[in-house]
């Protein structure tokens, strides 16, 4: 059976003349789970919307779009509610009521059910999920990760044909993130049901896929199995690349005929048969003379600090120094205390014992961009930060400069909310450098932005310390950290357990680290970044040749 | 100890608040005033004791003396003078009056301390559901939006901190406006965020025709037989309501119909109807006892 | 099937006798007694009754996703502005966004949003006797700035807000609530007796006038633009008004 079928389907927004969707054709049979991918404004998510008619986007279309053989506007509301399920990215807005047992009858009392109906299907979902213990408790007690499941469950108790995932992963940590996905394949092996998912994630979600979509500006320019779609994006050289699996690039910048690796595991197995003829005689990249830099930004020495005064501690002596004009991360596990340390070095939080030494003015960019906007437009917004003392001219310059360095100049006249993800957060980033610090400080800066972008982010941030700002990061994104860290360090339970140079820092751990340095382990001794992989192949190689 | 009488189905609970909060805002009658006052006090104690004697001594006996003090100088009706202030006569039948009322609020107050214990937001929200299903998800989308809210404002609050605009930073002015800029950028927040959960709602067939409403709450035989009890104990009661039992007269003269068998079979109704959550809780737990 | 809607029918059928039965009983109890409680019976019959239409209003109505998250919202900002200032007695931002909302979205949205959210907030600080007193203060409030506002009176400039809000913060909201606790209280219901009364509770009611104030002063330009614009991007609350 074929669920969704699009044929010769174009959209375009209303007050605009260029389509957001051109010539869709896509067929898509029951029980797939495709993985729909594109940088932020390729139209992902409004090709996925278009297949939920309650909340697809005004607009003029033309072109077919057929549900299970039916024009999906002609299938009955009802049936629309039902029969298609969509998740959407933020785990905290989907949430409409207070108990977790009345958001999973939400659905099931819309469609008109019956109490014991109910009750049988909310059980079954909430056993199929193994969540049943958070039957009767509150939703706002809940972690992140463990709403964005609810959401998924409320969406199942309506037992969907189809299941829409507009990048339902965004707003998580990678552990919740991996959950949340291997409860999709769950969904999707289990119980057969069509999986339709937008990522910017595609290391997790390459493996689960049996098939790819790659949008670009509103057109589909490959649809095909994980492996060849990967290929494709690497022989084109689209910026969607830098999305793709590590051992994927990795194999895709290495001259070789073997097949494609997706996992790590494979990509071990691919590294282990291409080295295997010769003997491996470049074993590790040279170190470079770490720059010793003595001058401290921030010193911490053995701070505590705990949110209530009975409450447990957070911070448990903390000592760490940040060194000046450096990009230092900070990574580690949910809930470690990496965002109080960041709040102890911006003066937000006091700790109850230790001494904070800041050498200069701090601004800090929170996770949630929003929590900054204020006014009506960014322009508005941004005025507010700077000293009244400035005359307007001076004001317009620095409003034009920071626009520029931030890349947002033709949206400053537009409100905030108006913006996207992406942009919101560059919106808030010139917010926060308009208070002109010395020192930078970012909680989670790359979470939602896609892979093109972060490039251009880790860019900005280099000419920042250009400019003599330090910049210190709080991250999960393991990757992002080893490509663009001066240095590195592992927060755990409350304190520093290492830290060091990026490179030395990420070779040292065995599980916390790269995937480049997972997958080499055993055949190289310290290569961290992808391309410290890809240099020692082909210098290995060539020696061969 | 676990309290059976909270976990009795909202409605028979809301049944039984309601009888005996009205009942103790109208029966003006001493031994009723009395029952009331005692059973109150007793299941409010029952639920949390410290809370209630807190409560009782530092609120409700204060206010008892007060307003038995200024009803009399307010108030000069009555046959029985004791004294003259300013001239103005205080008369007994006042004095009673006042007392009696302000046992009354006592009582009032008290069964409300339960109400709140005992009826939780989600059995109102059940409650309600029945009846009025739209207002009653507006219930549960607020009460899921408070707690939302709330840590939200921290958030809100910690982010103006690092950027140097935290309500704690600056002079009082200062402090002020960036205060109230904080509620200002979660109302922007909320109403925007808002935007998808409607999204969400619909997501999930909101505003199809025919919504019913789903809980977890299931009527069982221990809710029938409670339900029964309570009815057949009202019905004494509603009687001497209706005879005049429950009654007094404080003016010109108090007048109390005289004490009867009747009369004293209301007074029992009366008395195991705001005794009932005590006895009730007794009797389960020498069931339940015995059984094991 | 039959059967079914005949059950249902009955289900919803129950509450309606349930409270038909209760306003009986008030009745029969208030008149039939002495004569001292009959104003407060009368009071609370008068009271109910005049919300009722408004929620079978609300209910009848079948409002939009958007509408009911919007409504939600503004009485959970009330909620939570109320339990953030809680250290100080009185002083609340609850009057103040119900007269915005009686100003941008008429006056039934500005009853719905008063008595909701004095009614769930009451779930966090204790329902009491005097809750249906608060519930109609506030709901009453929203709809008379609603009133006002579509006929002309009431503008929305800052000073017409403040005014409007601090005398009927005072006058109004305390004038109700303050005759709700006498009447409960037991006091004769006399004018002199309600002057007491006003007078013990007036440095409080000044408090929450003043809160009331204030909140228009900063709030009340901020929000309604936010309101204005929720408006106009998402076509909320067309057919009101």
């Amino acid at each position: 059976m074929t669920v969704f079928e699009f044929d010769h389907f174009c959209f375009t927004y209303p007050k605009e003349t260029e389509p957001a969707l051109w010539d869709i054709r896509l067929t898509i049979p029951e029980g797939e789970f495709i993985a729909l991918c594109g940088l932020s404004g390729s139209g992902k998510t409004t090709l996925l919307r278009q297949l939920k008619p309650a909340l697809a986007p005004h607009g003029k279309s033309e072109g077919t779009l057929q549900f299970f053989g039916k024009p999906l506007a002609e299938c009955s509301e009802r049936s629309q509610a039902a029969d298609i399920g969509f998740v959407m990215q933020s785990p905290e807005a989907q949430i409409v009521t207070d108990k977790v047992w009345h958001e999973l009858s939400f659905g099931l009392e819309s469609l008109g059910y019956d109490s014991q109906t109910i009750r049988l299907r909310t059980a079954e979902m909430a056993s199929f999920f193994g969540i049943e213990s958070w039957f009767e408790r509150d939703v706002c007690t809940l972690s992140g990760g463990q709403k964005q499941l609810l959401n998924l469950a409320s969406i199942m108790a309506m037992q969907p044909k189809a299941l829409l995932l507009d990048e339902p992963t965004s707003q998580l940590d990678p552990i919740a993130a991996a959950d949340f996905l291997a409860a999709v394949k769950k969904i999707n092996a289990e119980l057969g049901v069509t999986v339709l998912l937008t990522e910017q994630r595609l290391q997790e979600v390459f493996p689960l896929a049996d098939r790819v979509i790659v949008l670009d500006r509103g057109r589909v320019i490959t649809d095909a199995s994980p492996r060849e779609a990967g290929k494709h994006l690497l022989e084109i050289g689209h910026p969607m690349a830098a999305a793709l699996p590590v051992p994927m690039k990795i194999h895709g910048a290495v001259a070789n005929d073997l097949p494609c690796p997706l996992t790590v595991r494979e990509g071990r197995n691919w590294l282990g048969a291409f080295l295997k003829e010769s003997k491996i005689f470049y074993r590790a990249i040279p170190e470079e003379p770490e720059s010793t830099n003595t001058d401290k930004a921030v010193e911490l020495k053995g701070c505590w600090f705990s949110y209530e005064k009975a409450g447990p501690d957070v911070i448990k002596d903390l000592t760490l120094s940040i060194p000046k004009k450096k990009i230092t991360c900070i990574v580690g596990g949910n809930g470690a205390g990496k965002s109080t340390a960041l709040g102890i070095m911006a003066g937000i939080f006091k700790p109850a014992r230790g001494k904070v030494k800041v050498n200069g003015r701090t601004a800090l960019l929170p996770q949630d961009p929003q929590t900054l906007f204020l006014k009506n437009t960014v322009a508005e917004d941004w005025a507010e930060t700077l000293d009244g003392r400035l005359s307007n001219a001076e004001k317009q310059k620095k409003l034009q400069e920071t626009a520029e360095l931030v890349q947002i100049s033709p949206l400053l006249n537009r409100h905030p909310y108006d913006l996207s993800g992406g942009e919101q957060q560059r919106a808030a980033l010139g917010k926060v450098l308009l208070t002109q610090p010395d020192i930078l400080l970012l909680d989670e800066p790359t979470k939602g932005l896609d892979s093109s972008f972060k490039i251009t982010f880790a860019k900005l941030l280099r000419e920042l310390i250009g400019s003599g700002v330090t910049v210190v990061m709080v991250s999960h994104d393991i990757e992002f950290c080893a490509e663009y860290a001066d240095y590195c360090a592992l927060f755990f339970h409350g304190g520093i357990i290492s830290s060091g140079g990026a490179r030395a820092f990420f070779a040292g751990n065995s599980f916390y680290t790269t995937a480049a340095n997972r997958m080499s382990r055993g055949f190289f001794q310290n290569a961290v970044r992808n391309g410290d992989v890809i240099a020692l192949c082909n210098k290995n190689q060539n020696r061969k040749d | 100890m676990r309290n059976r009488f909270a976990e009795l189905h909202p409605a028979v609970l809301f049944l039984y608040f309601t009888a005996v909060i009205l009942f103790s805002m109208f029966f003006m009658h001493p031994v009723f005033l009395a029952i009331s006052l005692f059973c109150g006090f007793a299941c409010s104690a029952a639920l949390h004791l410290g809370k209630t004697l807190r409560f009782s001594f530092r609120f409700l006996l204060p206010m008892l003396l007060v307003m038995t003090a200024v009803n009399p100088l307010l108030n000069h009706r009555g046959a029985t003078i004791l004294l003259y202030v300013n001239d103005n006569p205080v008369t007994r039948e006042a004095l009673l009056y006042g007392f009696s009322s302000a046992c009354m609020f006592s009582a009032v107050l008290l069964w409300f301390s339960c109400w709140n214990t005992v009826i939780t937001s989600d059995k109102l929200v059940y409650l309600f559901g029945s009846v009025a299903p739209s207002l009653s998800l507006l219930f549960s989308m607020v009460l899921r939006f408070v707690p939302r809210f709330k840590a939200q404002i921290r958030t809100i609050e910690n982010a103006q901190k690092g950027i140097g605009k935290g309500a704690d930073q600056g002079s009082i002015f200062i402090r002020a406006k960036n205060g109230m800029n904080i509620l200002s950028i979660l109302t922007t927040w909320a109403l925007e965020n808002g935007i998808t959960t409607a999204d969400s709602m619909r997501a999930r067939g909101y505003g199809l025709a025919g919504r019913t409403s789903f809980s977890i709450y299931a009527f069982n035989k221990r809710d029938k037989t409670a339900l029964i009890v309570l009815i057949v104990m009202l019905f004494p009661v509603f009687y001497g309501a209706f005879t005049g039992e429950n009654n007094i007269r404080y003016y010109p003269s108090l007048a109390v119909k005289p004490i009867s068998f009747v009369s004293n079979l209301v007074y029992a109704a009366y008395f195991l109807l705001c005794a009932f959550p005590l006895l009730f809780n007794a009797a389960i737990e020498v069931k339940e006892h015995d059984s094991i | 099937m039959q059967q079914k809607s005949e059950q249902k029918r009955l289900k919803t059928a129950l509450p309606a006798i349930f409270a038909a039965l209760v306003f009986l009983a008030v009745i029969l109890i208030g008149a039939n007694g002495t004569g001292e409680r009959k104003y407060f019976a009368v009071s609370l019959v008068l009271l109910v009754g005049s919300m009722l239409p408004f929620f079978i209003h609300f209910e009848r109505r079948r409002t939009q996703a958007r509408e009911l998250v919007t409504l939600s919202v503004l009485c959970a900002i009330a909620v939570a502005g109320r339990a953030a200032f809680y250290m100080i007695p009185q002083f609340k931002p609850v009057a103040a966004i119900v007269i915005i909302t009686g100003v941008c979205l008429g006056p039934q949205s500005g009853f719905l949003v008063g008595a909701v959210s004095l009614f769930v907030s009451n779930f966090f600080f204790g329902q009491g006797p005097n809750t249906p007193y608060q519930m109609f203060a506030f709901g009453l409030l929203g709809v008379l700035s609603g009133i006002l506002y579509n006929r002309g009176l009431l503008k929305s400039s800052r000073a017409s807000l403040c005014l409007f809000g601090g005398l009927s913060t005072l006058l109004l909201y305390g004038g109700i609530v303050n005759l709700g606790t006498l009447l409960l209280s037991g006091l004769p219901p006399t004018l002199s007796a309600y002057l007491m009364v006003c007078l013990t509770s007036l440095p409080f009611d000044l408090i929450h006038a003043a809160s009331s104030v204030f909140f228009l002063f900063v709030l009340a330009k901020p929000m309604i633009q936010k309101m204005e614009r929720m408006k106009t991007k998402y076509g909320l609350f067309s057919s009101e008004k």
